[in-house]
């Protein structure tokens, strides 16, 4: 009677199917496809209101342009900050990983702040004005967006300190990267046709 | 025979061993739960894809029993209101039909099928995030619920009359109906990912099942155009935040914020899965295999692109009708040519589907989602000719700019028909249209959806008022508009318009007639269901869709 074959390795496994990352692609694509809802409908009005020789920002508003510049400008700060973490986990750094992410958490805080302290000063009330409506319709569909980055941030860093990402595994930090360049990229565009062009 | 190593802990269960360790005896074992609490904790696809199934047919019902009212309202148009007591209602009523009939209905039945179906269609365990598709579910049927009791509580989507509504209840129907698209938009995110990451091995995409592409195609465009929805109404509520609504959330501004969801070309995206499983259905019935499927998935996929409709919205005209960009989306070329497009796209499918029926050589075996998915099919060409009539007044506007006497009477009888009752039954025809395909999507997966196969003879009495009503109601509201019955029927002002008023107030009684018929078949179906599921789990389960 032959023996049976015990102890032959496994079979290798099948690739892992990214399943997370397309999944971050789709909800990413269906966000973007919501604020060009959004800015469309804004420089639509925008421009109805200005062809009609009439004015746009109520003349009572005061909207500066310094906060969101400094806004834009950390946003973009986290960008790098967001990709060293990527890079940091891919190559199993994970004290930089960690760093990495908590420094962008903190720069997304800051808009945050930024954002909040700017709707103190502007003197936009929302029933006053269609541009009013928009802008907090925009800017706060915006604060929503950080938030969801944070947390997903946030929940990717956990996971990395339970030892779940590593160079072999980096799909979250990855996916976690692509949604965070999502909210950088809406609030350049949004500084663009919000605050510069008024 | 020499073992070298010891058993499996299941084989040595099964021999009689004990392999409990010592430590563990007395810790209590987890059992799946039971009953309702299966239902409310599930992460299964298979239940949560059930649970979507029950729960959209439920409210397709009511949906239909919506458009009832409406047909016994229309059936007197110029007695004063009846089933109604003002115009607010009909209006409240109006918009209710058709979120409940879309986002409550079809759509969520389609995602029903393609949640319990898809992962065993290219054979995965499970969909890519059941705890997201059960999330999506849930989140969907609370929407869903809240959204009818707020309209029902003098809510709606907007007010068409000073103080016929709550503000309250229209913002709470606002909200409900955005937690509704975000039901779907994750319903439909779960799908597309299973369908992108979940393929065997091997196995391309071109290679799915076609009710796999056609979902693929399908949350692919809603993808990007339930988020529009999704900014219309937060646009809508901000602005009811304020003391005075300014021009999104004030009147009936909500309704109009989202009626493009439910017009030329969007409402044929809703359908996109009718393709898919009309494939499926019918290469069944003639016991083949989709033969030329890459064309047929570049027809889904074309017909998918140009039903993309969130751009089509009246919202995006200028207010000044003598700017040059004045009616530049809804009103062009673009509008027109989107229309002749899925006209093209479903005359193109139909050919795929002769074709496969002459390589077949031999005649169909009939059965009821054969029967079914040949009048959805009918219904969506009917509904598309009805979308070219749809844009006739804008394809006429760009001839009469080249030559302004273009065969002006026959022209002239289809001028108002975008204004018309014509646009209703181009939705009827097109939403009832995709409910037949999943109803015989049903049918044909019936075995691997509830493990039993629905009762054939019951099937075949269900297809006579289903596919007869569908057609009675769509096609009465497509005559209608020809005699200039108005698109809008809390709109009295149009009434004076109508030609033919006796006639109209006929068809409009055959009309109402259909909405009870497709009621009544409905019911059919949700007796077979309970008559199948009462009866013992057959052996041809396991047959799939050869049942």
């Amino acid at each position: 009677m032959a023996d049976i074959a015990v102890g032959t390795p496994l079979a290798a496994p099948l690739p892992r199917q990214r399943t997370l990352l397309v999944g971050t692609v789709f909800g990413t694509a269906a966000t973007l496809m919501y604020f060009a809802a959004l800015l469309g409908v804004y420089l639509r009005e925008r421009a109805d209101a200005l062809s009609g020789g009439g004015e746009w920002i109520p003349s009572g508003a005061n909207i500066q342009l310094a906060p969101p510049t400094v806004a834009a400008w950390t946003m973009l700060m986290s960008v790098v900050t967001m990709q060293w973490a990527v890079y940091s986990i891919a190559r199993d750094d994970r004290t930089h990983a960690i760093m990495a992410t908590a420094l962008t958490t903190l720069f997304g805080l800051s808009v945050v702040v930024t954002t909040s302290f700017q709707y103190t000063e502007m003197g936009l009330v929302a029933d006053e004005s269609i541009a009013a409506v928009l802008i907090y319709a925009i800017s706060g569909s915006h604060l929503v967006m950080i938030a969801i980055g944070l947390v997903f941030l946030l929940l990717m860093a956990f996971r990395a300190l339970a030892g779940q990402y590593s160079s072999r595994q980096t799909d979250g930090f990855v996916a976690a990267s692509i949604y965070w360049y999502a909210v950088v990229f809406v609030y350049v565009v949004i500084w663009t046709a919000i605050f510069v062009l008024k | 025979m020499t073992l070298t190593e010891s058993r499996p802990e299941a084989e040595a269960v099964a021999a009689g061993d004990d392999v409990r360790p010592a430590t563990q005896s007395s810790a209590p074992q987890w059992t799946p739960p039971t009953g309702l609490a299966r239902f409310l904790s599930t992460g299964d696809h298979l239940t949560i894809g059930q649970l979507y199934v029950v729960f959209s047919l439920v409210l397709t019902g009511l949906a239909l029993t919506l458009g009832m009212l409406i047909g016994i309202e229309q059936a007197d148009i110029d007695g004063g209101f009846g089933v109604f007591s003002n115009a607010n209602e009909v209006f409240q009523v109006f918009g209710l039909y058709r979120t409940t009939l879309i986002l409550c209905g079809l759509v969520p039945l389609f995602l029903g099928l393609a949640t319990a179906l898809i992962p065993r269609q290219l054979d995965a365990s499970s969909v890519a995030f059941p705890r997201a598709a059960a999330a999506a579910f849930w989140t969907w049927l609370v929407g869903a619920v809240t959204h009818i009791v707020a309209t029902f509580s003098y809510g709606g989507l907007g007010s068409i009359q000073a103080g016929a509504a709550r503000e309250q209840s229209v913002e709470l129907t606002v909200l409900s109906l955005a937690l509704i698209g975000v039901g779907l938009l994750v319903g439909s995110g779960v799908v597309f990912t299973t369908l992108v990451t979940q393929r065997p091995a091997g196995m391309d995409l071109l290679q799915m099942p076609a009710f796999s592409w056609s979902m693929l195609v399908a949350t692919g465009v809603w993808l990007f155009s339930l988020p529009v929805l999704l900014a219309n109404l937060v646009i809508s509520w901000v602005d009811m935040r304020g003391a005075n609504a300014l021009g999104f959330g004030g009147g009936g501004a909500p309704f109009e914020q989202v009626a493009w969801a439910f017009d030329a070309p969007q409402v044929f995206a809703w359908t996109i899965p009718l393709l898919g499983i009309a494939a499926e259905v019918f290469t069944a019935a003639h016991r083949s295999s989709p033969k030329m499927f890459e064309p047929m998935a570049f027809i889904v996929g074309a017909f998918g692109f140009f039903s993309f409709g969130a751009w089509a919205q009246s919202f995006f005209d200028s207010p000044d009708p003598n700017a040059v960009d004045a009616h530049i989306v809804t009103n062009e070329v673009l509008f027109t040519a989107f229309a002749l497009a899925i006209a093209l796209m479903v005359a193109a499918y139909g050919g795929w589907l002769a074709f496969n029926a002459y390589s077949a050589g031999q005649r169909p075996q009939i059965t009821p989602q054969f029967a079914l998915v040949t009048v959805s099919g009918a219904l969506l060409t009917a509904a598309a000719a009805a979308g070219v009539l749809r844009v006739a007044e804008p394809a006429l506007g760009v001839l009469r700019e080249a030559d302004d006497d273009i065969w002006r009477g026959f022209f002239d009888a289809m001028d108002d028909l975008e204004a018309s009752s014509l646009v209703n039954g181009m939705m009827n025809l097109a939403i009832l249209g995709g409910l037949l395909a999943a109803v015989a999507g049903l049918f044909h997966w019936a075995p691997r959806l509830l493990g039993r196969t629905l009762n054939a003879p019951l099937g075949f009495l269900s297809v006579l008022p289903l596919a007869g009503g569908a057609i009675l109601v769509g096609a009465t509201d497509v005559l209608s508009g020809f005699f200039d019955q108005p698109r809008r029927p809390f709109e009295t002002a149009g009434i004076g318009q109508i030609d033919a008023l006796g006639f109209v107030e006929a068809l409009n009684v055959i009309g109402l007639i259909g909405y009870i018929a497709v009621l009544g078949g409905l019911a059919l179906v949700a007796l077979n269901v309970a008559r199948s599921l009462m009866l013992p789990a057959s052996t041809e389960a396991d047959q799939g869709e050869d049942a």
